[in-house]
């Protein structure tokens, strides 16, 4: 566990934060300037909060009080920065082992780690030859060697094109169920955060408006101002059910409920296995509601569920609904008065299976 | 005429051989010294930097014979320091070989510093903060990181100190002296050819020396600049 309460003075602003981070993912959100690198860098030692206390897994690394401030060398940290920050003069294997404890680490083994991160083939070469995916990758490999106590990751896809971005979102889902240690990742990148972890902190203004699981959070008028005009997306882990290549569709289940929804499986290259678990993201204004069941429509996915919040966007509404896991809605303020939606309805949720996004 | 130009006598050899002993010796000396406060300018601050910065600078201004009689005040041998020094430890600086060196280290130490110096500040350092954040201390980032990273100015500036050193020549004659074979170097070795009527093949003969060995430094250290630069593409 991490617990941060400090308060860092910057140029302009100052970074006030009091939370508690747990072993897993958690998804540090917010605009840039937001304070969220100044969180990260607090925690490494890289910037001296002005008072306040940093603990890292039960060990006092900061507290102005008693004048504990232990260096930067010392704190055990894993960090990965935004443009990778590679050793120019070192290959990839003298990068990858530039930190690594002669003991080893307690989590990985160094051909584990290349492994695992697939860097093998690139053990010979220098920084500048190979990508800017396999950078960031090799970055993540060398801060697991030096057998860290916790992960900061700043940005860490940033300096890497959309198309890349896959290439490592899943390496850090495997390390996450490899290494069980705090994981914290900033991004102002909400779908890539999503695609990670759902359990988010949101640091607006150097201060943390809200650090809940995303669906909870989506009950905050702050939070869901700050995840801004743009539609809000459900976030939801499946299981994998039943695969139909036959039909092209693939079955997924939320933890044993009943409901179950249709994903298009040409949409995705990937070959899924029966009892995987899976991410899938709908954006909620891809989604309709009805007040019955429809006959006769091409559209795949009817889910029935009952209304359990209702909030007013101005010209949207979003609306809560639980089909068993949550569901968020966006409709018009005007269908929504058309169908005098309100708390407790019962409606059903239709969308497209080829609405849907998963997770790599 | 052709053959004199090639065949030394013992004393030109001795000259010769004095003015590369003593610029090897300052530049071993000057190096490491650059190195540490090279770092400290491009990385620190610190109250009084600036006034520091210009006492480095000084020599690179100043005549050279004004830093061989500042030296002379300080470590001769009725001179603040080399008064002490000779009556406790029996250490005779000035007009020795030792001289010429320390002569030599002030004037180049400059060069050196400024080369290390720009060198260190091109280094991000972030890969400094990436270096210490995996666990190395500061002495081993500095040997591991910083160092390599700035190796190409830190060898241009060894060249450059290399060569300022083997052409010193005022502070030389002032604070060592010129003794034939103890601190007669190559320039000094030409002046006092000069001196003399009818050496003049002789001065030419030393005079051709010099300019080979700095040509020979300076295409050196610009291969290696540009061989840097061509590996950095790559």
């Amino acid at each position: 566990m991490i617990e941060v309460d400090f308060t860092l003075k910057r140029d302009n602003f100052d970074v006030s934060i009091k939370e508690d981070f747990h072993v897993g993912i958690t998804g540090i959100f917010g605009p840039s300037g937001s304070g969220k690198t100044s969180l990260l860098q607090a925690i490494a030692g890289l910037a001296k909060p002005e008072n306040g206390r940093i603990c890292i897994q039960g060990t006092e690394v900061y507290n102005s009080e008693n004048g504990v401030n232990v260096s930067v060398q010392k704190r055990n940290i894993g960090y990965v920065f935004q443009e990778g920050r590679l050793f120019p003069h070192m290959t990839i294997e003298k990068n990858l082992l530039y930190g690594m404890k002669r003991y080893g680490s307690k989590h990985l083994g160094f051909d584990q780690v290349v492994d695992l991160l697939n860097l093998r083939h690139l053990l010979k070469s220098k920084p500048s030859m190979v990508s800017g995916g396999e950078r960031q990758r090799t970055a993540l490999g060398r801060a697991l060697l030096s057998n860290p106590k916790i992960l900061l990751l700043d940005e860490p896809f940033s300096a890497v094109d959309v198309r890349l971005r896959s290439q490592i979102l899943p390496f850090l889902l495997k390390i996450h169920r490899k290494v069980k240690i705090p994981i914290l990742v900033v991004s102002h990148d909400l779908p890539d955060l999503l695609k990670l972890t759902d359990r988010l902190c949101l640091v607006q203004d150097g201060r943390c408006i809200g650090h809940a699981d995303y669906h909870d959070l989506l009950h905050s008028v702050s939070a869901l101002e700050m995840f801004g005009k743009n539609s809000i997306m459900n976030s939801i882990t499946m299981e994998v059910k039943d695969i139909d290549p036959d039909k092209g569709l693939t079955i997924l289940s939320a933890n044993g409920e009943e409901n179950s929804i249709r994903v298009k499986c040409e949409k995705s290259q990937h070959i899924y296995k029966l009892g995987e678990e899976l991410k899938i993201f709908i954006s909620s204004d891809d989604i309709a509601l009805s007040r019955e069941k429809l006959k006769d429509v091409t559209i795949q996915n009817q889910l029935r569920g009952k209304i359990i919040d209702i909030i007013d966007r101005g010209a949207t509404t979003l609306c809560m609904v639980d089909v068993g896991f949550q569901l968020v809605v966006e409709i018009t303020a005007e269908s929504g008065k058309r169908m005098s939606i309100e708390k407790e309805s019962v409606v059903w949720c239709l969308f497209k299976s080829v609405a849907i996004d998963v997770a790599g | 005429m052709q053959n004199q130009l090639i065949i030394f006598n013992a004393a030109e050899l001795s000259a010769i051989g004095l003015s590369l002993k003593v610029a090897l010796y300052s530049t071993l000396v000057a190096v490491p010294l650059a190195l540490i406060v090279g770092y400290l300018m491009a990385r620190k601050n610190f109250s009084g930097k600036a006034i520091i910065e210009s006492i480095i600078h000084l020599p690179l201004v100043m005549p050279p014979v004004t830093t061989g009689y500042l030296l002379l005040l300080l470590l001769g041998t009725r001179g603040i320091a080399g008064e002490w020094l000779f009556s406790t430890f029996g250490i005779k600086l000035a007009f020795t070989l030792n001289a010429a060196i320390i002569a030599s280290v002030i004037v180049s130490f400059p060069l050196i510093v400024r080369s290390v110096r720009t060198a260190m500040e091109m280094i991000d350092p972030g890969l400094e903060d990436a270096s210490r954040i995996l666990g190395a201390g500061q002495l081993r980032t500095f040997f591991k990181v910083t160092i390599p990273l700035a190796l190409p100015g830190i060898i241009s500036g060894s060249i450059l100190g290399f060569a300022r050193s083997l052409g010193e020549f005022g502070a030389t004659i002032t604070f060592a002296g010129n003794i034939a074979g103890e601190t007669r170097t190559l320039p000094l070795a030409i002046y006092a050819y000069m001196q003399v009527p009818g050496q003049e093949t002789a001065t030419m003969r030393l005079v051709l020396v010099s300019v080979i060995i700095s040509f020979i430094a300076m295409t050196g250290s610009e291969w290696y600049i540009k061989k840097q630069i061509k590996g950095k593409r790559r």
